[in-house]
């Protein structure tokens, strides 16, 4: 760091001067882009319109505060007033072209959360509605999460009283536990669950009962293994069904060949049923036959009857 | 009977002492407003000047540069890294990156520049001064002095200041430009959003406090270590003494700037 100067005279350096200059460049340079930078971040080089929202509060509202649109800044508080009739004014400088968003329907809220600083919201319903004309004042909708602290906290007082008068010691809630807790003692006793809610009568006649559900269900199984021989065993109904059933097979293929028979027997019987309805004709002829000669005889046999001596009149006459 | 280790003061030892203090602090105003008087005088700019000025310009500020540029990128890049990764943690990724613009380009860069600049430029520069008037290369007369000074001085003092303030500018922008970087990486599609929350921090008062720090800043490491090397008894022996007392002046007028920025700032 003690580096002795070597004379007075300055040490050649090359380029001398262009160095000098490009360092001064640089610097000039670095301060003027930064300077233009900064100026172009402030919004010095952009058109802006004013927006004026009033509000009861304008508390965690700051200068160079953004209002947003959809999660975007589109405008800068430039200044907070207070207007003559005890509001704030919040003016807003909106680049022009961000202010189509901002519409005459538009509403603005202003939201102050616990952590953290407020919001400015914009919120546009209708899009097609006449932009927002410049310097327009629009009232700001306030929602404050300190402000519902109070409320909170009366509810979450209510609520804790409710909740000492459950728990308190002559409560119905810690009566029932009471009761709960002596209902379990009982359940842990020798007779179990079935202790605590029956008497000790009851629960003799249950045991009792449940006793005889026992032998019967032994009993049952006895029965079930008896069934299952005579139904499934060797020579139980069901292998005799079987055999039944081929034996049955069987008789129905006979059966089946004893209709064919009588199918045959009955194409016969039907040939001569035929032959009856021929016969059946002639007999209709014979009949008439007949009948011609029976009304001749009777015809004689009247004639014989009028002409015999002992003949009665059979005419009926009316007196 | 052995010396006590806590010697008693008398009085006039310590109105020697205050009156001493007094005149060292005197004395950077003194010497501040001839080197203010001598910057605006016609007579200082000659073409032997301007030579002399541009020699002192290149060779204390044109080897640091480089070097200063990767300490400075590096140190952001970890600080960066640091915020923006424990910000991600607590979920406050929003504020992170105008932390990272306030915290290091408005407070910790403009400081490391400045004791950079001090420690490789001006308190050489007040060395070289002290070992100039050792070897007995001062004036005797009153203007043989002022021509000195005029001579070996201001040069001297004018470089000291430029380096702080060049140091200052650059590491301030490449701080930006890496914050850019780690918050977004290498797309533009962020500069929107990075502009808009540059612009929010850099708001007027802020960047005036931020430039009258960085031009204090650049005026203190310049001008206290010089004014000690000149307030200094003209040996090599007190050289290391004046050295020191530079230093401690020159860390108290640094402290008083921050803390005087911050108030401004925050207050």
């Amino acid at each position: 760091m003690h580096d002795e100067p070597s004379s007075t005279a300055p040490a050649p350096v090359a380029h001398l001067q262009l160095k000098a200059v490009l360092l001064l460049a640089l610097f000039v340079l670095l301060v003027a882009g930064t300077v233009l930078y900064l100026m172009y971040a402030r919004g010095a080089f952009e058109s802006t319109q004013r927006l004026v929202l009033v509000a009861d509060d304008s508390e965690g509202v700051g200068v160079g505060m953004d209002i947003t649109f959809s999660g975007f800044p589109i405008g800068r508080v430039r200044r907070v007033e207070l207007a003559d009739d005890g509001s704030a004014r919040i003016l807003i400088d909106v680049p022009r072209r961000d202010a189509h968003w901002l519409r005459t329907s538009s509403m603005f809220t202003l939201v102050r959360s616990l952590v953290g600083g407020a919001n400015l919201r914009a919120y546009t319903g209708v899009p097609t509605d006449p932009p927002l004309p410049d310097g327009a004042e629009r009232k700001v909708l306030i929602g404050d999460t300190a402000a519902e602290l109070p409320r909170v906290v009366a509810s979450a007082r209510e609520m804790l009283q409710n909740l000492a008068q459950l728990t308190a010691p002559d409560a119905p809630l810690a009566t029932s536990l009471a009761n709960l807790q002596a209902l379990t003692d009982r359940a842990k006793g020798p007779r179990g669950a079935m202790g605590a809610v029956l008497s000790d009568g009851d629960a003799q006649k249950i045991s009792a009962s449940l006793k005889n559900a026992a032998a019967l269900l032994a009993r049952l199984d006895g029965m079930a293994a008896k069934a299952d021989t005579q139904l499934l065993g060797t020579d139980g109904l069901v292998p005799q069904g079987k055999a039944t059933l081929a034996e049955l097979g069987a008789l129905l293929g006979d059966a089946r060949a004893a209709l064919k028979r009588v199918d045959a027997v009955l194409v016969e019987a039907q040939g001569v049923a035929g032959n009856v309805r021929g016969a059946t004709a002639d007999l209709g002829a014979l009949r008439s036959e007949v009948d011609a000669t029976v009304r001749k005889v009777e015809q004689l046999v009247d004639e014989v009857n009028r002409k015999w001596p002992f003949a009665r009149d059979s005419e009926l006459k009316l007196k | 009977m052995p010396e006590p280790i806590l010697r008693h003061v008398t009085p006039t030892e310590l109105a020697g002492a205050a009156r001493h203090l007094v005149a060292g602090w005197w004395g950077i105003v003194r010497l501040g407003a001839l080197m203010l008087d001598m910057a605006l005088s016609r007579s200082t700019y000659t073409r032997e000047s301007w030579r002399r000025l541009a020699l002192h310009i290149v060779q204390d500020s044109g080897p640091m540069l480089a070097g200063f540029t990767v300490l400075t990128t590096l140190i952001s890049l970890i600080l960066i890294r640091i915020v923006i990764v424990t910000a991600l943690s607590y979920g406050l990724t929003q504020y992170a990156l105008e932390m990272v613009v306030r915290v290091l380009v408005l407070e910790l860069i403009p400081l490391t520049a400045a004791l950079f600049a001090a420690l490789r430029c001006t308190i050489p520069n007040a060395v070289e001064v002290i070992t100039l008037r050792a070897r007995g290369q001062w004036g005797a007369s009153a203007d043989a002095v002022a021509e000195t000074l005029r001579r070996e001085v201001l040069p001297r003092m004018v470089s000291g200041v430029f380096s702080a303030l060049l140091l200052a500018v650059v590491s301030c922008t490449v701080t930006l430009v890496v914050a850019y970087l780690s918050v977004y990486g290498p797309v533009t599609s962020g500069l929107a959003a990075y502009t808009r929350t540059v612009g929010h921090v850099f708001n007027p008062a802020v960047s005036l406090i931020l430039g009258l720090k960085v031009v204090f800043f650049g005026l203190a490491v310049a001008l206290v270590p010089m004014a000690a090397a000149l307030d200094a008894a003209p040996t090599r022996r007190r050289a290391a003494s004046a050295e020191l007392r530079g230093l401690v002046r020159m860390s108290v007028v640094i402290l008083v700037i921050e803390a005087a920025s911050l108030v401004g700032n925050y207050y």
